[in-house]
């Protein structure tokens, strides 16, 4: 029994792909479709499974009810953009077309790049143990990545279109800005490289990360106990990072996955319970806008930080 | 006298071929399986570090060279028993062929869009030719002074001369060359973009003719007593065999998933990878039928090797 993924994509890319590419000239691009086709493919696999786990979470406990909830749809429209289409292509394309590069130049200059494999012998052929450790050192990253978003003013500007539902549900992960999207891809990337991901489990990383984020932000009341909570990031724990902020309040629980970059530099905060999220500091298209809307006013707001000074934010 | 007649019988009974190891390369496993050419089962699986794709035996036959590209290295295996001699770092080695007279390798850096020329003894890099694009297959003139490499994101073949490390010419050839070969003194190049072969003038890179063979032509291959031309479709999902000599088609066979490389067992018999299908067929070439042999992910380049010990023998030792 062969990989159901690898074997959809493949037929797929032999009955519908190939076929199109031939007629239109375009066969050049086969190698790229068939690795698209394989991507997307886990895209539509775990949103589909974050569905499925998610929306029973969300109607037997949530957090809130909203009579109209319009703004959670262009969420929707967020999450299949990036899960099915936008981030497999890019994440493969451009990290396998960098991978190469990179590391064949090095490769060139006498260094054998650098890998976990080559540090550590014993995972060669141990692929699973090596995602999650890859896994880990990559939520390590995205915890600083996220911590930096908060610090700076004109990132803050990008990063508020991602605070700025009211109606956070778990479909609000892939709510950004597309230059944030970008920053957070080429971070990512970078240290992905550095660190010497494999460029087929690259996506399969992100896929998977991603789907533990969409669970975070999910409207349930729902917490993994005072142990689980220190191990796992949970719906109760994430949210406390998307509270409006009170009088004294400090922005708390940057990390995306894992709670223990948080529990170690001592930006955890398990006390909060449930709070209202949103950013009362943006203007309004941002969190109730059509796709576009948001993508403008996230712009302008970035725009303005060149303009004037601002406090340093932190929702 | 018993055992002298059960001698006897296993003596003839046997055929003069009754074992030997295949490897295949599992681009996306990323990993190298080995069937046992007997039993057509896969018996082991090698892990390589992260996207192999192509595989050939040094001149010598003490080694199997499996190209690791977005590893950047070559993997060295014992084509007898698949264990790993050693590995060497070499810049995105996709294709990689030694010249006919064993002094050179030319190895194609796919997505780097490089041809290297290395010492095939010392492993020195001889020469870099920067390319337009995607440099995918290569074969040599039969006096190892030409290299003639297609350029599959292009339409171009080029020729580089060995002698001088000069590119002697590029000329567009078609909408996407893939394979290349060289046959009666000409260059021939799958097109994958159309239906047909280009049959090229080594000299001019003139084409000379177009001989169709099936949609998305991609790799070629010459079987080993030189009488028969093998070109798999990947469009078609067609392996094809045409007279080598006048290049007229014999016939076409039904191989669905990707038909990619192949190599020919001494029973006759046609390996050939399924690209999109995690599996190889074991083509009959005279009933038309094949066997298939579950194997990883994106089999790729495949070896055959009817002379080593079977699988189990060297798992014993």
């Amino acid at each position: 029994m062969g990989d159901p993924f690898d074997l959809s994509a493949g037929w797929l890319e032999e009955h519908l792909l190939i076929p199109m590419l031939y007629q239109f000239g375009l066969m050049n691009w086969e190698d790229v479709s068939y690795s698209w086709v394989l991507f997307a493919l886990y895209g539509v696999a775990q949103v589909a499974v974050t569905f499925a786990v998610c929306l029973p979470l969300e109607h037997w406990r949530p957090v809130e009810r909203w009579p109209d909830n319009k703004a959670v749809w262009v969420d929707v429209a967020y999450t299949v953009l990036s899960r099915v289409g936008v981030l497999p292509l890019f994440t493969y394309v451009l990290f396998y077309r960098a991978q190469v590069f990179v590391s064949g130049w090095m490769t060139d200059q006498g260094w054998v790049p650098p890998t976990l494999e080559g540090l550590f012998p014993v995972l060669l052929g141990q692929q699973m143990i090596t995602f999650v450790l890859y896994a880990i050192i990559l939520d390590f990253a995205d915890y600083w990545r996220h911590w930096l978003a908060h610090q700076f003013r004109w990132w803050w500007a990008l990063h508020s279109l991602h605070h700025a539902q009211r109606q956070m549900t778990f479909w609000s992960d892939d709510r950004n800005h597309l230059l944030d999207d970008v920053i957070a891809f080429v971070w990512f990337g970078v240290i992905a490289l550095l660190i010497g991901v494999p460029p087929l489990q690259f996506p399969l990383l992100v896929l998977t990360l991603r789907f533990l984020e969409s669970l975070s932000h999910a409207n349930v009341r729902l917490s993994f106990g005072w142990l689980g909570d220190r191990l796992l990031i949970s719906p109760r724990f994430h949210r406390a990072h998307h509270g409006i902020l009170g009088a004294g309040d400090r922005s708390c629980n940057y990390g995306a996955v894992l709670p223990w970059w948080d529990m170690l530099f001592r930006t955890a905060d398990f006390g909060r319970d449930y709070v209202q999220t949103g950013d009362p500091s943006g203007e309004e298209a941002l969190a109730t806008g059509s796709y576009w809307q948001q993508q403008r006013a996230g712009l302008r707001r970035f725009a303005r930080t060149f303009g004037r000074q601002h406090a340093r934010h932190g929702s | 006298m018993r055992r002298l007649f059960l001698l006897f019988c296993l003596t003839v009974a046997s055929p003069a071929w009754a074992g030997g190891i295949a490897f295949i390369v599992n681009s996306r496993g990323p990993s190298i399986s080995v069937v046992d050419m007997a039993t057509l089962k896969e018996v082991s699986r090698i892990p390589t570090l992260r996207e192999p794709h192509h595989l050939i035996l040094t001149p010598d036959g003490h080694s199997l060279m499996v190209g690791d590209t977005a590893g950047n290295q070559m993997m060295f295996l014992d084509p007898n028993t698949g264990e790993v001699q050693k590995r060497m770092p070499v810049a995105d080695p996709y294709q990689f062929q030694f010249s006919p007279d064993g002094k050179l390798l030319t190895v194609n850096g796919l997505l780097r869009n490089q041809v290297d020329v290395y010492d095939a003894a010392s492993m020195k890099l001889l020469k870099r030719f920067p390319v337009v694009a995607t440099p995918s297959h290569l074969t040599y003139s039969p006096d190892s002074s030409t290299v003639f490499v297609s350029l599959q994101d292009s339409d171009k073949l080029v020729a580089f001369d060995l002698r001088t490390m000069t590119e002697k010419w590029t000329v567009p050839i078609g909408k996407t060359p893939a394979g290349v070969l060289w046959l009666n003194g000409t260059v021939l190049v799958a097109d994958m973009g159309t239906d047909h072969l280009a049959q090229v003038d080594p000299a001019t890179g003139k084409i000379l003719a177009l001989i169709p063979t099936g949609k998305g032509a991609h790799q070629l291959f010459l079987s080993p007593d030189k009488k028969i031309l093998w070109v798999n479709n990947r469009e078609g999902g067609t392996t094809v065999s045409l007279d080598a000599t006048t290049l007229k088609l014999i016939r076409s066979y039904s191989i669905p998933g990707g038909p990619d490389d192949m190599d020919f067992a001494p029973n006759g018999k046609i390996w050939i990878t399924r690209r999109f299908a995690e599996k190889v067929a074991v083509l009959d070439p005279a009933s038309g039928s094949y066997e298939t042999i579950n194997v990883g992910r994106s089999p790729h380049g495949l070896f055959l090797n009817p002379k080593a010990p079977s699988p189990a023998v060297v798992s014993s030792r």
